[in-house]
C-alpha cells in the first residue's frame, strides 16, 4: 500500500514540476535555516569529557566578605584561597584531587638567537592528567613524589615541543623556565578542547603550553595569570609566601574525583566540618555555603550554550514553521485542482482515510525532498559559520553535522511536510464524491 | 466602501483568511524579536567607552631580564619608556597605566566613606601616572589632576593617597554632594584615599561584575602603557613603538596592539550574531510576501466570475482594486493585532535568555509598518489582475 501511495505521490510530483519546485524550495529554506541553528546548540552543549563528567567535581566555598556577597555569578566565589586549599587537600575522601591555576612564565630557548617567550603554565598536581584525560603523545605526567618535593619536571604541549625541540620524542630533554632547568617528562598530543573546561574562570582559552608541579608556587613565587578576586587587605609588609598563607584572595580551582554519591556526601560533610572549624577562628563569617558540583551540572549551571545561540535557534525553528504554513495554500490549490479525480476514486470505493493518507504521503515525500536539499544548504551555511567564527573559536571546523543532526533534519522535514499537508489532505478527502462526477 | 461583501468574503473563506492571519502574526512576532535582539547587540557593539578608542595603542612590556628584580631599575625603565613613547612623532600623549580599555576585566577593590556608614562600594581600581586622562581622552570635570609629587610618592610605601574617581562612582557614593575633597578608606582601614578629582564618562566591561562604570585611579607605575596617536596614525605606530621599546631595553618583550583592534574583537561576537538574524528576517519577509501573493492570486482566480458580474453591474476597476487591497489590509491587520500579542509572548521567553533584549514600542511599530507595507505590496499584483477581469466574463457559460 505504501509503495502504491508513493508511486501515486511521485506521479503527482512530476505532473506539476513548477509548483513542486516552489514547495520543495520553501521546505529546503526552512530546514536549511533551522538545522544549522540547532547544530550550534547541539555542538556547544556537548559534554567535553562525557566519560568523566559525572565523577569530576568542582569545589567552591563561601569564604567571601561578611558584609557583601560575592558579586560574580553564582553568588559565592568561583575559586578558593591558598590556605583553604592546603587544608582540604589533606582529605582522603576524593579518589583523586588537584588544585590548579594558570600562570605565565618565560621560557628560554637553548638557541640564544631566539628571544625568550612568555608561555602559559598550568600549575597542577599529578592527578590532573588522569582526571582530565589529558592526551599524551610521549612519556607521561609526573608522580606523587614529584608533587611533594617538588621535582623539576614538566609536561609540554605539542606546539611548544615543536618550537623548542622541532617536535619528536623530547622526553628527558631540558627546558629552561624562568631561572630554573626543568626536565620534560611528557609531551601532549595535539589537544584542542572546545573550551578550557578545567578552568571555569577562563573563557575562550586553549590548554597551556606547560604543565608544572603545583608546589613550585612557593620557591619560584609564581603568581596567577588568571582571575584573582580579593576583598581583604593584609597588614604590614608580608613576603609572597606569607601572603599566600594568610590571604583571603581566591585564585585556585579545586577539582576532586568522587565516583559515587556516598563519597560525594562524605566530602561535602568534610568541607562543612572544616568551615565550621574555621568559623571559630573568625573566618568564613558568611552563612555556611559549600558547593561540590559535578562537571556535568557545572556545565548546565554556567550555560555552556550561550543564550544568544538559543535565541537564534528559537527564531530559526519559528521560521521553518512560517515557511511551512506558507505551503498550505500551494498544496491546497494543487489538491483541489485534482478534485474530479478524487471524486471518481471515492465513487469507486476508496475510503476517506486512504485518500487522506495518499495525499499526506505526497506531502511528506515533498517534505523529504525539501529536507534533503535543506541538508545540503545546511552544510553550506555551517561552513560559512565556521569560517566566520574561526576568529573566536580558533578552530576551522567546530560546527559540523553528525548523525543526530541529520536525524533532526529528517524529523524537521517530516514536521514541515505535516504542517503544510494535513489541512489540504483533510480538505481533499472530505469532498463529497457526487459533486465532481456531475460535471464530467 | 463595501465593507459588507469584503467581510462576508473573508468569513466564507475561513481557512484562507485564517492562514494569512496566522502567517502575518507569526512573522510580526519573529521580525519584532529579531529587531529587538539586533538592537540589543548593536548596543553592546557601539557602547561608548568615553575614551578616544580609535587613536589609542595598547602596550604591554614583559620583562624577563633578572635586572628587573631591582625596584630602582623597574622605575627607571618605566620612566624611560614613557619618555621615549611621548617623543615618537605622531604621539599626542603616553602614559603608564594599570588600566587598559577593552581588556574584558582588570583589577577591582572596595572602599568605604571615612566616618560614614559601614557600606562598601566595589569599583575598578587602577594605578597610573598623571598623563592617563589626557591619553585616554577623558576630561576631569571637577577638582584637579594628579601632580608630580603625588606621582613620585608612588615609589614609596604609602597609607595616604590622592585618588581620582569616575563620575558614576562619585554619584553612587555621594549622591547629593560634591565628592571632591571627600575621604575614603579601605574596609580594613589601613589606607586613606582623598578624592582630588572626578572624571567624566568611564566605561569598561568587567567580566560579569556590575562595576563597568565605576573607576578609581591612584598614582602608580606599571609595565603597561597607553599611547594616544594623532588621528589616523595609531595603526602605523604599532611597529614603531615595538622597535623603540626593544631598542631601549632588550631584557623584555613588548606586545603592542591598537585599541581599535581589541574593540573589534570584542564586537565581533555580536556582529556574528546579528548576521543570521538579519538573514532570517529578510528571508521571512520574502516568504511571507510570497505566501500572500499566492493566497491572494488563488482567491482572485476563484472569484473571476463574481468579479466579472460586479463589473457588469457597474463596479469600476478602481472599486475592484480597492476591494482586494482592502480585504487584504483587513486580514493583515487582524494578523498584526494577533502578532503584537505573540511578539510580546515570544519576547518574554527570549528576555529570559538574552538580558536587555526587551521589546519596545518603536520596534513593534516598525514591525507593524513593515508588515502592512509588505502585505499591501504583495496583494497589489493579484489585485491589479483582478481589476483587469473583463465584465463580459459574467455572460459566458463555463
Amino acid at each position: 500500500m505504501l509503495t502504491y501511495n508513493l508511486r501515486l505521490a511521485w506521479h503527482s510530483v512530476k505532473r506539476n514540476p513548477m509548483l513542486t519546485a516552489l514547495i520543495v524550495t520553501g521546505i529546503a529554506l526552512g530546514v536549511g535555516v533551522a538545522t544549522p541553528a540547532l547544530t550550534t546548540i547541539h555542538v556547544l552543549g556537548q559534554d567535553p569529557i562525557p566519560q568523566r563528567s559525572g565523577v569530576l567535581h568542582y569545589v567552591r566555598m563561601d569564604s567571601w566578605d561578611p558584609a557583601v556577597p560575592y558579586p560574580g555569578r553564582g553568588g559565592i566565589p568561583t575559586q578558593i584561597t591558598y590556605r583553604d586549599m592546603r587544608e582540604i587537600m589533606k582529605s582522603r575522601i576524593p579518589v583523586r584531587q588537584t588544585a590548579d591555576f594558570q600562570a605565565a612564565l618565560y621560557v628560554y630557548p637553548g638557541d640564544r638567537r631566539q628571544r625568550p617567550s612568555r608561555e602559559t603554565v598550568r600549575m597542577a598536581f599529578s592527578d590532573f592528567f588522569p582526571m582530565f584525560d589529558v592526551p599524551l603523545r610521549y612519556g607521561s605526567g609526573w608522580d606523587k613524589a614529584a608533587d611533594a618535593k617538588p621535582e623539576a619536571v614538566v609536561v609540554i604541549n605539542d606546539d611548544l615541543n615543536i618550537r623548542l625541540f622541532g617536535g619528536g620524542n623530547s622526553v628527558g630533554r631540558i627546558v629552561r623556565i624562568a631561572d630554573r632547568d626543568f626536565r620534560v617528562v611528557g609531551v601532549l598530543a595535539p589537544w584542542r578542547p572546545r573550551t578550557l573546561f578545567y578552568d571555569p574562570t577562563n573563557s575562550g582559552g586553549q590548554p597551556e603550553s606547560i604543565f608544572m608541579p603545583f608546589n613550585w608556587i612557593e620557591p619560584m613565587e609564581i603568581r596567577s595569570n588568571g582571575q584573582r578576586d580579593g576583598w581583604k587587605s593584609m597588614e604590614g609588609n608580608p613576603t609572597y609566601v606569607e601572603r599566600l598563607h594568610g590571604s583571603e584572595t581566591v585564585f585556585l580551582q579545586m577539582w576532586v574525583d568522587l565516583p559515587d554519591p556516598t563519597r560525594a556526601r562524605a566530602y561535602h560533610e568534610f568541607l562543612d566540618a572544616y568551615v565550621r572549624e574555621q568559623k571559630k577562628f573568625g573566618r568564613f563569617q558568611r552563612p555556611l555555603d559549600n558547593r561540590v558540583t559535578s562537571l556535568s551540572s557545572l556545565l548546565a549551571e554556567w550555560q555552556a550554550v550561550g543564550p544568544i545561540f538559543k535565541a537564534i535557534a528559537t527564531i530559526s525553528v519559528l521560521f521553518l514553521i512560517v515557511a511551512s504554513l506558507n505551503l498550505i495554500g500551494l498544496f491546497l490549490g494543487k489538491f483541489l485542482a485534482r478534485a474530479p479525480v478524487v471524486g471518481i476514486r471515492r465513487a469507486l470505493g476508496a475510503s476517506r482515510a486512504s485518500i487522506f493518507l495518499q495525499h499526506l504521503i505526497e506531502c511528506e515525500l515533498v517534505g523529504l525532498i525539501g529536507g534533503a536539499l535543506g541538508l545540503l544548504i545546511s552544510v553550506g551555511v555551517l561552513s560559512l559559520l565556521n569560517k566566520g567564527s574561526e576568529r573566536l573559536t580558533h578552530r576551522p571546523d567546530l560546527f559540523q553535522l553528525d548523525v543526530t543532526m541529520v536525524l533532526a533534519a529528517f524529523l524537521l522535514s517530516l514536521a514541515a511536510g505535516a504542517i503544510a499537508g494535513i489541512y489540504p489532505a483533510w480538505r481533499i478527502c472530505s469532498i463529497p464524491p457526487a459533486q465532481h462526477l456531475k460535471n464530467q | 466602501m463595501e465593507f459588507g461583501p469584503i467581510f462576508r468574503a473573508a468569513i466564507r473563506h475561513r481557512a484562507r483568511t485564517l492562514l494569512i492571519v496566522v502567517q502575518v502574526a507569526l512573522s510580526l512576532a519573529i521580525v519584532a524579536n529579531c529587531l529587538s535582539l539586533i538592537r540589543n547587540f548593536k548596543g553592546y557593539m557601539t557602547h561608548e567607552s568615553g575614551f578616544d578608542d580609535d587613536n589609542l595603542v595598547w602596550i604591554v612590556s614583559e620583562p624577563f631580564s633578572p635586572a628587573f628584580k631591582e625596584d630602582a631599575y623597574q622605575i627607571a625603565s618605566i620612566d624611560d619608556d614613557v619618555r621615549r613613547l611621548s617623543a615618537i612623532p605622531g604621539v599626542r600623549a603616553a602614559t603608564t597605566t594599570g588600566f587598559l580599555p577593552w581588556a574584558g576585566g582588570g583589577s577591582s577593590g572596595e572602599v568605604r566613606v571615612v566616618g560614614g556608614p559601614a557600606i562598601k562600594f566595589r569599583t575598578q581600581w587602577y594605578g597610573a601616572d598623571p598623563h592617563v586622562f589626557d591619553t585616554l581622552g577623558v576630561r576631569i570635570i571637577r577638582g584637579r589632576n594628579f601632580n608630580a609629587q603625588e606621582y613620585e610618592a608612588s615609589a614609596e610605601r604609602r597609607t595616604q593617597f590622592s585618588i581620582i574617581i569616575s563620575k558614576a562612582l562619585a554619584d553612587l557614593i555621594f549622591p547629593h554632594e560634591d565628592a571632591v575633597g571627600k575621604r575614603l578608606e579601605d574596609p580594613d582601614r589601613l589606607e586613606v584615599y582623598t578624592i582630588v578629582g572626578i572624571i567624566d564618562k568611564f566605561y569598561s566591561p568587567y567580566g560579569g561584575w556590575p562595576i563597568d562604570e565605576y573607576a578609581l585611579f591612584m598614582t602608580d607605575r606599571n609595565f603597561t602603557y597607553l599611547v594616544r596617536a594623532e588621528p589616523g596614525k595609531a595603526a602605523g605606530l604599532v611597529p614603531v613603538i615595538e622597535r623603540t621599546l626593544l631598542r631601549a631595553n632588550d631584557g623584555r618583550n613588548a606586545r603592542v596592539k591598537t585599541v581599535h583592534e581589541l574593540r573589534s574583537d570584542y564586537a565581533y561576537g555580536y556582529q556574528l550574531a546579528v548576521m543570521p538574524l538579519n538573514f532570517v528576517m529578510i528571508l521571512l519577509v520574502v516568504v511571507t510576501a510570497l505566501g500572500i501573493v499566492g493566497t491572494t492570486s488563488f482567491s482572485v482566480a476563484e472569484r473571476r466570475r463574481q468579479i466579472g458580474t460586479r463589473r457588469a453591474l457597474g463596479a469600476t476597476r478602481q472599486a475592484i482594486l480597492r476591494h482586494f487591497l482592502f480585504e487584504n489590509w483587513l486580514v493583515t491587520t487582524v494578523g498584526i493585532l494577533l502578532g503584537l500579542g505573540l511578539a510580546v509572548a515570544l519576547n518574554i521567553g527570549l528576555v529570559t535568555l538574552v538580558e536587555g533584549a526587551k521589546i519596545e514600542w518603536p520596534i513593534l511599530a516598525a514591525g507593524v509598518v513593515l508588515l502592512w507595507t509588505v502585505g499591501l505590496l504583495a496583494a497589489l499584483g493579484p489585485a491589479l489582475r483582478a481589476a483587469q477581469v473583463p465584465p463580459a466574463i459574467a455572460t459566458r457559460n463555463v
